[in-house]
Order: C-alpha cells, then structure tokens, then sequence
C-alpha cells in the first residue's frame, strides 16, 4: 500500500471514528479557524461541512453566543497555557430549532490545535430542573398543609417540620431540629409516644393516637390526633417516621356539643320513669303529713309519721342527686384511674326507674369486684347509659338486660345483651353511623351510638354490636385495663 | 260490714299510707306488693274498691285492672292510683272510656281526695 493510500484509509478511519462520537467535536487552530468538524456538530447546528471546515469560528458560531461564553478568549488562554478548559455550559440555538444547552470542554491537542468538544445536555437539565419543581410542589405541599407534617430519623429526633407545626406549636424549625418528639409532647405522655417510636423500629404498621403537645411560647398544650407511618428506604427498611397532626380542638367542642344534646334526649328518656319514682316517695311524705295534721295522733304513731318522712324523702333525693351526677359529669374531660364497675353499678341505678316501668330485670355478673382502667367517668357513664337506654328501649314488652364484664389479658370487655326485638341485618353495620336511627321522627337524634363510638375510641378502646332479628341484641365494650 | 279493700302497690311505704287512711275509717284492707299477687286475691276474694298502682314490677296496673274486669258479678271498682300518669293522659282517658277503671288518682294525692274517691265507689246500698 502507498503512503497515499495508506494516509487516505488513515482519514476515513479518523472520519469514522469522530463522527461516531455522540458529541459535537472541532478541531481548531491558533487562528481559530476551523480545521474540521464532526457529523454530530454539523446536525446539530444544521450546517454543512462546506460551510463550516476552513471558516472561522466567529462565522460558525453566532455572534450573540460568542459573546455571551467569551469561548474564543477561553480558546485563545488554552493555546496560551496548555491547561484544558473543562465542563462549561453554553445554550446554543440553531434558527428553526429549539434551545438546547451544552457541557464543552477546550482541550489542548499536538500540532498546535485545540479540540472543542460539546456535549448536549438539554435532556439531562431538563430532568434535574423537573426533579427539582417536583421537590418545590412536595415540599410546597406540606408547607402548605394545615394539619401538623414532620419527619423524624428512626430514634424519633426531629428532621422535618411544616408551617402548621411551626404555627400551632409555637416552636420553629430551628428550635425542634434534631430534638426527640417526645421531648415535645406532654410530661405523662411521655413514655407511650417513645413506645410508639420503638415499635416503629420494629414493624412497619402505622399507628394512630391522640396526645396533646406542648406549646412552650403559648402556655401549655394542644390536644392533636396523630398518626405515625414509618418511612422506608427502597429496600423495605424503617429509615425513619413520618408523624402527621390534627388539632383536636374544633372537633372536641362539636363532640362536646353533640355529647350535650345526647345527653337531653337521654333525660327525656328517663324523665318517665323518674316521675314515677320521685312521685312515690313525695306520695307517702304527703299522706304521713297529714296523717300528723290529725287530732288525737299516738306517740308511737307520729314517730312512724316522721321516719316514713324522713326515710322518703331522702329516697326522692337520691334519684335527682343521679340525676345531677349524669347531667354535669360531661364538664370533667380529664382521663383519670377510676373502676369500671362503680361506673357501671352507677349507671344502672340511673337506670334502674325505667326498667321497673318497663318490667325489665337488669343483672349485672361481675368476675372480680373491682376492675381498673383509665377514663373519664362521666363519658364512661353517659356510653353505657345509652347502651342501656337503647335496650330498655328494644323491650317495650318487657325482659332482661344483662350486663356481663370479664378480663382477658390486658382487657376488660362488657356485653351488654337485652331479649328485645334485635337488630336487622342490614342495620347492624349501620348502628355506629351518625344520624342512623330506627326511631320515629322526633324520638331519636341518631347520635346516641356515635357518640359511645368516638367516646370509646378516645378511650383507645372499641365498641361492636351483633344482634339476630327477633332474638334480641348484644353490645360489646372493650377497654384497655390499667 | 263492707267488703274488705285491696292496695296494689309494689311500693310498701305506699301500701303503708292507703293501708292506714282507709282502716282509719274503719274499713278492712287487704295489700298486694305485685301484678301476679293482687290478681290472685282478686280471684280468691270479694274486694269492693281496688286501690291499684300503674307500674307493678311483673306487669302493667292497667293490666291488673283489666283481668278485674272480667271477674263478672261483684267485680270490684278500680282506682288507678300513680305518679307515672297524668290527669287529661290519653292512656287514662282511655281505660276509663273502656270501663276497666272507674277513676284516677295522681300521686302525690291529699287524703281528702282519696277518701272521698272511696266514698264515691262504695255501693250505696250497704
């Protein structure tokens, strides 16, 4: 083979090699003339080999990016020094195509020549400038949540912190960052959260609460209902916990008010029945006192006048001091140790008048006297007054209602079982549902049992109903022992 | 010596009073403290005027009053004595317009008025 020869295969193989190159590359000299250009430049820049090898770059390039990159003084400093010039971004538009942008890199080659190699990077840009308005519309969004979003490592130490929590805590960003959450929440409180975040070490199940945290700046503490999702990494793995916060405070007021008016109607329930009782008692006093009025009374007489007085009318005061009992007990919402059976035994007192006047037998079968759990009394009282209202009210007939309590592990679980007419099928699921009665219009709220519900759940405990139609029906409380 | 009276009522304070005001004016009186016993002295005995609670723990007085009703020659007149009712109360009216019950008496009453009711049951003809 010639020198020729050999020197023109040496060409097509340093044409071939170039244009096979995904990036745009040209050989230029000391006077910036374009020596020679590869297929990848020419496409890009829609211009042909004709009109651009030989050229200077000043006519290669439009004037307006020449400017704007200074790239001809940059070639210039790289024939100068010898040092490469790497990584520079350019945006370059050819007419009638769109903007794209590019990496280039000036390197210094033998013979007195530089290579300009450029890289287009328009897809690469516009996926990190895409990642990026994601990241802005995440964070935006839980910026702009007004329930409480924060994030936490997996020990529970403050990462992220939203502008709800910052508002409803009081407690900025900077102030909680890397402090443990429940170093936040209230004193007594304290141990059940750092359980929360141990367990969420452990498994990957979210979990739902409610505790109140505490507003340093303001005084005190806010009651917010919480629910903690682990978050994973992509392997599955518990990196951390992701807790979102909902102030209580506007649903309590309305369950305070809906727990009110429950209670109204339940008076009214039992206003019939307490009639009764009180009437008899006044009936008595009033005959013995004018049993005394008469002439010519024994001693021994007006002795007995005076105690069956004195016997009846404290019989009357205790039904309305029950009574008062079961309408001011709502005000007290704090949770505190208190035994379940004394609540019970209380409540069926209240309502022992109006099961006498509806030949209704109540028996309650405890398996131990005392039986402790936390709560507030008065609400612990109003859920199974209902439950037994409800009953007594399945049984216009007459029957039984029995109340049975029993431990298992760590709960104690009341059924409350009446012979009334039962619940349909199709109602059962219903029963729990706010509005849903099967009393005529004007005799129920329908509020009755969603009031037990959300009284129950607060107790962090659960309330079911099973029932055959016809065949009476029976209510189960379980609550969480202390 | 007129037939003696019966008092139904399940309370024994109740009975105690009524009991004692109508013996004071020399009456025999007989007592029930339930449904099942006042109607089984009602059919064992001959009872001029039945002095009977609305709300027995067994059953309803107006129950009580109805199977008196039935007892056919002699049956006794009823009074229905309770706190649970009112004067002008439909279910009254009702028992009355049925003539299960001759009167009502709401608790608490005077001692006047239950005497002169009783006065007003007795045959006038003893």
């Amino acid at each position: 083979m010639s020198d020729n020869s050999l020197k023109k295969s040496f060409e097509v193989r340093y044409d071939m090699l170039l244009n096979a190159i995904p990036s745009s590359v040209l050989i230029i000299d000391r006077q910036l003339q374009v020596l020679s250009v590869n297929q990848n430049f020419l496409s890009k820049s829609l211009r042909s080999k004709e009109s651009t090898v030989g050229r200077l770059l000043a006519d290669v390039f439009p004037l307006v990016i020449l400017q704007s990159t200074g790239i001809e003084e940059s070639i210039r400093n790289v024939f100068n020094s010898g040092v490469a010039i790497k990584g520079q971004k350019m945006t370059y538009r050819a007419p009638g195509v769109p903007l794209r942008i590019y990496y280039y890199s000036i390197l210094p080659v033998p013979n007195d020549q530089i290579m300009l190699i450029m890289e287009d990077v328009t897809e690469q840009v516009r996926l990190s400038e895409e990642v990026r308005r994601v990241e802005r519309h995440l964070a935006s969004v839980v910026e702009s949540a007004s329930d409480i979003v924060l994030s936490t490592d997996i020990d529970g130490r403050i990462l992220t912190w939203n502008s709800a929590a910052e508002k409803q805590s009081g407690l900025t960003t900077q102030e909680v960052h890397g402090v443990f959450f429940y170093d936040l929440c209230d004193a007594n409180q304290k141990p059940a959260v750092r359980m929360i975040f141990q367990r969420m070490k452990a498994g990957n199940e979210p979990h739902t609460t409610e505790f109140h945290l505490l507003t340093p700046s303001k005084g005190g503490s806010i009651l917010i209902s919480w629910v903690f999702s682990p978050m994973l990494d992509d392997y599955g793995k518990t990196v951390g916990t992701v807790v979102v916060g909902r102030d209580l405070a506007e649903r309590r007021k309305l369950e305070l008010q809906l727990r009110q008016s429950q209670k109204l109607t339940a008076l009214g329930v039992m206003a019939g029945g307490i009639a009764h009782e009180i009437r008899n008692p006044l009936a008595v006093c009033s005959s013995s006192a004018q049993f005394l009025l008469e002439d010519n009374v024994s001693p021994e007489f007006h002795k007995e006048c005076a105690r069956k007085i004195q016997t009846n009318i404290q019989k009357a005061s205790a039904i309305i001091e029950n009574l008062l009992r079961f309408a001011r007990s709502s005000l007290d919402t704090d949770m505190s140790e208190l035994d379940l059976i004394t609540v019970l035994n209380e409540t069926i007192e209240l309502v022992t008048n109006q099961a006498k006047v509806q030949k209704i037998q109540v028996q309650l079968s405890v398996q131990k006297p005392v039986i402790l759990v936390t709560g507030v009394s008065g609400l612990l009282q109003q859920v199974f007054m209902n439950i037994f209202l409800n009953a007594i009210n399945a049984m216009p007939q007459g029957g039984m209602l029995n109340i049975t309590v029993n431990t298992i592990e760590d709960r104690v679980i009341v059924r409350v079982t009446d012979t009334g007419v039962g619940i349909p099928p199709g109602e059962l699921e219903k029963i729990f549902d706010p509005f849903h009665t099967s009393s005529p219009v004007g005799q129920g709220t329908g509020l009755g049992l969603s009031i037990c519900y959300s009284i129950i759940r607060q107790h962090l405990g659960s309330i079911q109903a099973e029932s055959r139609l016809g065949q009476g029906a029976t209510i189960v409380v379980t609550l969480p022992l202390l | 010596m007129n037939a003696p009276i019966l008092v139904v009522d399940d309370e024994p304070d109740m009975c105690w009073a009524i009991s004692h005001l109508i013996q004071s004016q020399g009456f025999n009186v007989v007592t029930a403290l339930n449904g099942a016993d006042a109607c089984f002295k009602l059919a064992n005995g001959d009872f001029s005027v039945v002095f009977l609670d609305a709300k027995l723990p067994d059953m309803d007085g107006l129950e009580v009053a109805r199977r008196a009703s039935t007892l056919g020659q002699g049956r006794p007149n009823v009074v229905l004595v309770s706190g649970y009712h009112y004067q002008d109360d439909p279910v009254v009216h009702d028992a009355i317009a049925e003539g299960i019950i001759c009167t009502f008496l709401a608790k608490p009453f005077t001692n006047e008025a239950l005497l002169k009711t009783l006065y007003s049951l007795l045959p006038t003809d003893r």
